[in-house]
């Protein structure tokens, strides 16, 4: 990949990763006194929370490809 | 189980004093001893850095936070390590560039190159040594008080903190860097092992996840909600943990010190994956474990629930490597956290290196007595000290991102600006200021104030 399209691909990373948060704690996510629906048995916050988390690290993976830094071996 | 504890601890204690002889032998200079060489792959540098940033807090505080303020417990915690990952990215590679530049023994010393200024290392080192001594002291006294519960008629509560202050000082002060990393990869194995265990044990006891969060719901619905019973998990409070947790691998030496040391860019992002998945792994149980409290045992107090939850409740062999694995997950982290502070100690002096490496060792030796006596003095509330600790060291962020990403010194402006953030905080901890400003909590409303102003200071010298 160009460094160029690194560069557009780690900023929307970033947009992506930014909307994740703000949308996270909004009543979408955290709606009060609220638990359903449920999934596998588990109230609505943990089991969108626990998705958000592994939205989280898959942004950070697709990060570790797409991110323009050069290495700063020594 | 005492028995298995005898034989694990025999074991775990054997292994320390291999890694810390092993690592004194290959230990040649000063580089060596307080950065481990600076050439940390992949899978050791995962797992000091998770060992590190998960403890006896871990184990300990989150079933416990849990069992009394619900599953908003999760976005305190494994969310904002999520995000926390994500920024190692951008961080990891700033902050590696940066030391490509100017060098690094400390980050109070990269602060004083920065800045070009002595009192942003002098004012990092304070914000550091103030909150993270509290951190060590909580890690040393939740491990204490656990042993005192397993053992009654051993030994007091203090002469635990002071056999554990003495184990994690001798393989630190012989082994260094090196020997503290090889016990962080065992104990977060081991954490990570015996977390699913109880978890699943905890689980099972329902039959199925379904029909533990029916029980949850039949004795206390709000637990599966936010803000959870206690009202704990509101928006600005989760929004302020999510902050200052992000920022810890930026204010929290021990942290900062494990990106620098990686062997490279790409295995310090690769790293960062791996920390996030492990987050997630550590965290889940310790739901279970704290949802299964939450039904069994609403009621008891904290260290009850423990005891009955880790240790009476299992099989002898793994009560034995709850034991054993607390042990080991307190000391990974405390003995990271006040060789961090050698470190920073070490990078804000200057002259022979023999004569510095001496004097950083005294000051590891004093700082583990500091953090003795406040354990015996903290309260019992882990979690909740542990985020003052984040936010205390939060409050250098913006100081620390505004040195390391400007390409020109940064102005005294913010070093100030930083000094007297700390102060407030401090101020409104001891109750001189009042913890919220109207409707908003002041950690909040300092690290925004900071981190703007810090910004436009940024933006005008840029």
């Amino acid at each position: 990949m160009s460094s160029s399209k690194k560069m557009t691909a780690w900023r929307m990373l970033i947009v992506c990763a930014f909307l994740l948060t703000i949308v996270t704690f909004t009543p979408l996510v955290i709606p009060k006194g609220v638990f359903e629906p449920k999934l596998f048995g588990m109230p609505y916050t943990l089991w969108m929370t626990i998705l958000i988390t592994m939205l989280y690290v898959v942004l950070t993976f697709i990060g570790t490809k797409v991110h323009p830094g050069k290495d700063t071996d020594k | 189980m005492t028995t298995w504890i005898i034989i694990l601890g025999a074991l775990y204690l054997g292994m320390l004093a291999f890694v810390a002889t092993n690592s004194f032998k290959k230990n040649k200079n000063a580089e060596d001893y307080l950065l481990a060489g600076s050439n940390i792959g992949l899978i050791l540098g995962f797992l000091t850095f998770a060992a590190t940033l998960f403890s006896t807090f871990t184990l300990l505080g989150m079933p416990d936070f849990f069992r009394i303020n619900g599953i908003g417990a999760w976005i305190f915690l494994a969310v904002s390590d999520g995000g926390m990952v994500f920024l190692i990215l951008w961080w990891g590679y700033h902050l590696r560039k940066k030391v490509a530049e100017k060098g690094f023994n400390g980050v109070a010393g990269l602060l004083i190159k920065c800045y070009q200024n002595k009192w942003a290392g002098y004012v990092s080192f304070a914000g550091v040594f103030l909150f993270l001594v509290p951190y060590v002291a909580i890690q040393i006294r939740g491990i204490a008080i656990f042993l005192t519960a397993v053992f009654p008629d051993a030994m007091p509560f203090w002469g635990w903190a002071i056999a554990i202050v003495a184990i994690m000082l001798t393989y630190s002060e012989i082994g260094g860097l090196k020997a503290i990393m090889h016990a962080d990869a065992i104990q977060g194995l081991t954490l990570l092992i015996v977390t699913w265990i109880i978890g699943i044990r905890c689980v099972d006891y329902f039959g199925n996840l379904e029909n533990m969060f029916d029980q949850v719901e039949a004795v206390n619905a709000s637990l599966l909600s936010t803000p959870g019973p206690t009202g704990l998990f509101n928006v600005q409070f989760l929004v302020a943990s999510f902050l200052v947790i992000l920022f810890i691998p930026v204010t929290q030496p021990q942290l900062t010190i494990r990106l620098v040391i990686m062997r490279n860019l790409k295995t310090t992002h690769m790293m960062a994956v791996a920390v996030g998945i492990f987050a997630i792994l550590i965290i889940l149980p310790t739901a279970f474990i704290g949802m299964y409290g939450a039904v069994r045992y609403p009621d008891l107090a904290t260290a009850d629930f423990l005891s009955r939850v880790l240790l009476y409740e299992q099989p002898d062999f793994i009560a034995a490597i709850a034991v054993v694995g607390l042990l080991a997950a307190g000391l990974s982290t405390t003995d990271s956290q006040i060789f961090a502070l050698g470190t920073e100690v070490r990078s804000l002096l200057k002259g022979d290196e023999k004569k510095i490496l001496s004097i950083t060792r005294y000051s590891i030796f004093g700082f583990a007595v500091v953090a003795l006596i406040f354990s015996v003095l903290a309260s019992d509330q882990l979690v909740m000290l542990a985020r003052v600790s984040f936010a205390g060291t939060a409050m250098l962020a913006p100081m620390i991102l505004t040195g390391v990403l400007s390409k020109k010194a940064m102005g005294s402006e913010i070093i100030i600006a930083t000094a007297m953030a700390l102060l407030i905080f401090i101020l409104s901890l001891l109750g001189v200021v009042p913890s919220e400003i109207g409707p908003v909590r002041l950690d909040l409303l300092l690290l925004i104030l900071l981190g703007a102003f810090s910004a436009i200071s940024y933006q005008l010298r840029k």
